[in-house]
């Protein structure tokens, strides 16, 4: 269902259309809640850093501001241009020790 | 579209904001000051209007979207993926005025009608506050006056305004009148103009002989022979050894003479610039530093670095001793010519990775000593046991834009300012927990010197083993380097995210007004083992490569130099260095 902009947001509005809540919501506000997030936040940033991910992608952004001047680029270009390489390539350990810990999170906070 | 400031440039801003500004009074985003939590360790800014909220897209809900900007104008929050939809550009679209919103996890200004992010000086400086106020104290060594960080209200353009001295042409006075009669030798003697001109090597190039084992003196002093201030300053008479002796009460030479180091280096500067080509024998310097090192006194060879640093203090112990009260702060250069040229100041910050807290000390320092990259590419994972203090290095090997495994000096410099933390047996005290704690410490430079030297550990010492080796691994290094990645403002800056910094006119005006750019003069290289290896030293005059082997001077090409293992590299900054033109006669 289409929500009209102009109006400001109605919490109710949810439980008016019987939608329940996605999963991924309920997973996500309680990882923030806990303060999970925060800490899986880090951990993800490390690794990125650890890898080398983070060089390469600023590396791709450096080159794509190169090319297109510096006064030529907004940070909507670069997310575009970066999202499906940096998805991509983020190595797989990366992907498995996250997953692993969301997956011990959520066997912890089951209840 | 960016004007500078203090030599940073500084965004202007987009349309949008500007109206945004205008129509919002004199703090526009003071409403978003109380909002900036600030989570340690690390220090990140996020924007919550009540410290538990999820924040969630107005129109669909969801909070899990990985951009969400919360609009400055009416606070509410909304995603922006503008591949899929943009809830946040729709709501800029459909209200005007409402163009400007924040990151709600990176506290960055955005601009939803330009799709791209904004900078304004009071938001960053309360973003920076925010983030540095309740995580960090300064205190400093050496005596000098404690360090603050005055952020909000600051005036970057205000810098201090140096007294200006009115420009007189120099006349010798009577005491000079008489001993440049006696003393000088023309530089450029009109019958002589032809054969001075056609002699190829440049002024100052003399040989030095080898004393026995002195290789390491003859190194370090045909680099500082060579260093533009140094030479500068002994060449324009600024330290005149007769007057100094005199003061001293050294009469006729006695054997009584006052020890000055800054003396025989005067002679020594006299000595190899006076256009005589034979090799001259630093004899009455070797003695006099003998004296002044005595544990070195030997006819061993010593190391190169060593002797460079003892050298430093001694001359400037020697001034300290003259001057009644030494007002000047360490690290500022105003004692003696030596920390004048050599002395820089580093910052350290280390950082309680338990509650956030940072403290920040500034030593002075005379070189920068650099450890070698650990085992790269080919050689594996043998010395994990240097993971302690890089945990890096694992990730060193797998690094995408490392060359096939070349050290460059580059890389010793971003290690040696890279964030480390310390191991589980190094915790540091820290002062808000009262017990030690497992700590981040990170290393930049507050202060470039006038000439920056960098040092290559290359002799192990081991204790525990008692052995030493030395490291013979090559080390690239460029002949232009540009130090402003390493600054403690660039640091700082790659700490907070992209910020408009508004306390830069806070750092020390001297960064700001000599560039961050130097070039190459001087390479000291060891070939050899430990205990049995030879200094040799390569300089750059006129843009030609010259190897000073002891007594043997010869031009070699810029290539021998690039392959030569460096042990030391003298650089100056760039603009006290003269690429002289190849005629030298023409004046």
């Amino acid at each position: 269902m289409k929500h009209s902009v102009n109006r400001p947001p109605t919490p109710d509005a949810a439980e008016d259309q019987g939608k329940e809540p996605p999963l991924q919501e309920i997973i996500n506000v309680k990882l923030i809640e806990s303060g999970e997030k925060e800490r899986l936040m880090e951990l993800l940033r490390e690794r990125l850093i650890d890898c080398g991910w983070k060089d390469e992608m600023k590396a791709l952004c450096r080159a794509h501001v190169k090319k297109k001047g510096r006064n030529n680029v907004t940070v909507d270009d670069l997310v575009h241009l970066i999202t499906p390489k940096g998805r991509a390539s983020v190595p797989d350990s990366v992907k498995a020790e996250l997953l692993q810990r969301i997956r011990t999170f959520l066997m912890s906070a089951a209840l | 579209m960016s004007s500078k400031i203090n030599g940073h440039v500084s965004p202007q801003p987009c349309p949008h904001l500007l109206v945004f500004r205008s129509r919002n009074g004199p703090k526009p985003f003071r409403a978003l000051q109380d909002c900036i939590r600030v989570k340690p360790p690390g220090g990140r800014a996020a924007i919550r209007r009540e410290p538990t909220e999820v924040p969630r897209c107005g129109t669909c809900e969801e909070s899990s979207r990985s951009r969400l900007y919360a609009c400055v104008a009416c606070a509410a929050v909304f995603c922006h993926a503008p591949l899929l939809h943009s809830h946040a550009s729709d709501h800029s679209l459909s209200i005007p005025g409402h163009e400007i919103a924040v990151d709600v996890d990176r506290a960055e200004l955005f601009c939803c009608a330009c799709g791209d992010q904004v900078y304004d000086r009071d938001f960053d400086a309360a973003v920076v506050l925010a983030q540095t106020v309740n995580a960090t104290a300064t205190t400093s060594t050496s005596g000098s006056t404690a360090m603050q960080c005055s952020v909000a209200g600051s005036q970057p353009e205000n810098l201090r305004k140096r007294r200006r001295v009115d420009y007189r042409p120099w006349e010798p006075d009577s005491g000079e009148h008489i001993s440049r009669g006696n003393q000088s030798i023309p530089l450029l003697d009109a019958a002589n103009a032809s054969l001075v001109s056609s002699t190829q090597q440049p002024w100052g190039l003399r040989g030095l002989n080898n004393l026995g084992n002195t290789c390491f003196m003859n190194s370090i002093l045909q680099a500082l022979l060579h260093t533009p201030p140094l030479r500068n300053y002994f060449l324009g008479d600024r330290h005149n050894r007769y007057y100094c002796q005199q003061k001293n009460g050294a009469i006729n030479g006695t054997k009584n003479s006052r020890l000055c180091l800054a003396c025989d280096m005067d002679a020594l500067f006299s000595a190899v610039f006076s256009g005589d080509r034979t090799p001259y024998s630093p004899a009455k310097f070797l003695y006099s530093w003998w004296q002044h090192a005595a544990n070195l006194a030997s006819y061993e060879q010593q190391d190169a670095h060593e002797f460079f640093i003892s050298m430093l203090e001694g001359i400037h112990e020697k001034v300290e001793k003259d001057k009644r009260k030494s007002q000047s702060p360490a690290g500022s250069g105003d004692c003696c010519i030596a920390h004048r040229v050599f002395s820089g100041i580093l910052r350290s910050d280390v950082m309680c990775m338990v509650c956030g807290f940072t403290s920040t000390t500034y030593d002075p320092c005379v070189d920068i000593s650099l450890d070698l990259e650990p085992n790269q590419g080919g050689s594996g994972k043998s010395s994990s046991a240097k993971s302690l203090n890089s945990f890096n290095v694992e990730a060193d090997c797998m690094r995408p834009n490392q060359n096939c495994g070349i050290s460059t000096l580059k890389g010793c410099l971003e290690r040696f300012t890279r964030a480390e933390k310390l191991g589980s047996d190094q915790k540091l005290f820290c002062q808000k927990c009262q017990v030690r704690q497992e700590s981040l410490k990170q290393m930049s430079i507050r202060k470039l010197p006038l000439v920056s030297c960098f040092h290559v550990k290359r002799f192990e010492h081991s204790s525990i083993r008692k052995m030493s080796r030395k490291v013979d691994r090559y080390l690239q290094f460029p002949f232009s380097l540009d130090m402003a990645p390493y600054l403690s403002s660039s640091i700082l800056r790659s700490r907070f995210g992209n910020r408009i910094f508004p306390f830069d006119g806070d750092e020390q005006d001297a960064s700001n007004d000599l560039s961050t750019e130097f070039e190459l003069f001087a390479v000291v290289t060891h070939s050899g083992r430990l205990d049995a290896g030879h200094y040799v030293t390569y300089l750059r005059l006129s843009n030609q490569w010259y190897k000073c082997d002891d007594a043997w001077i010869t031009q070699v090409n810029e290539s021998i130099v690039r392959a030569a293992q460096g042990y030391m590299m003298f650089y100056v900054q760039k603009v006290l260095y003269y690429k002289e033109s190849e005629n030298q006669g023409t004046s």
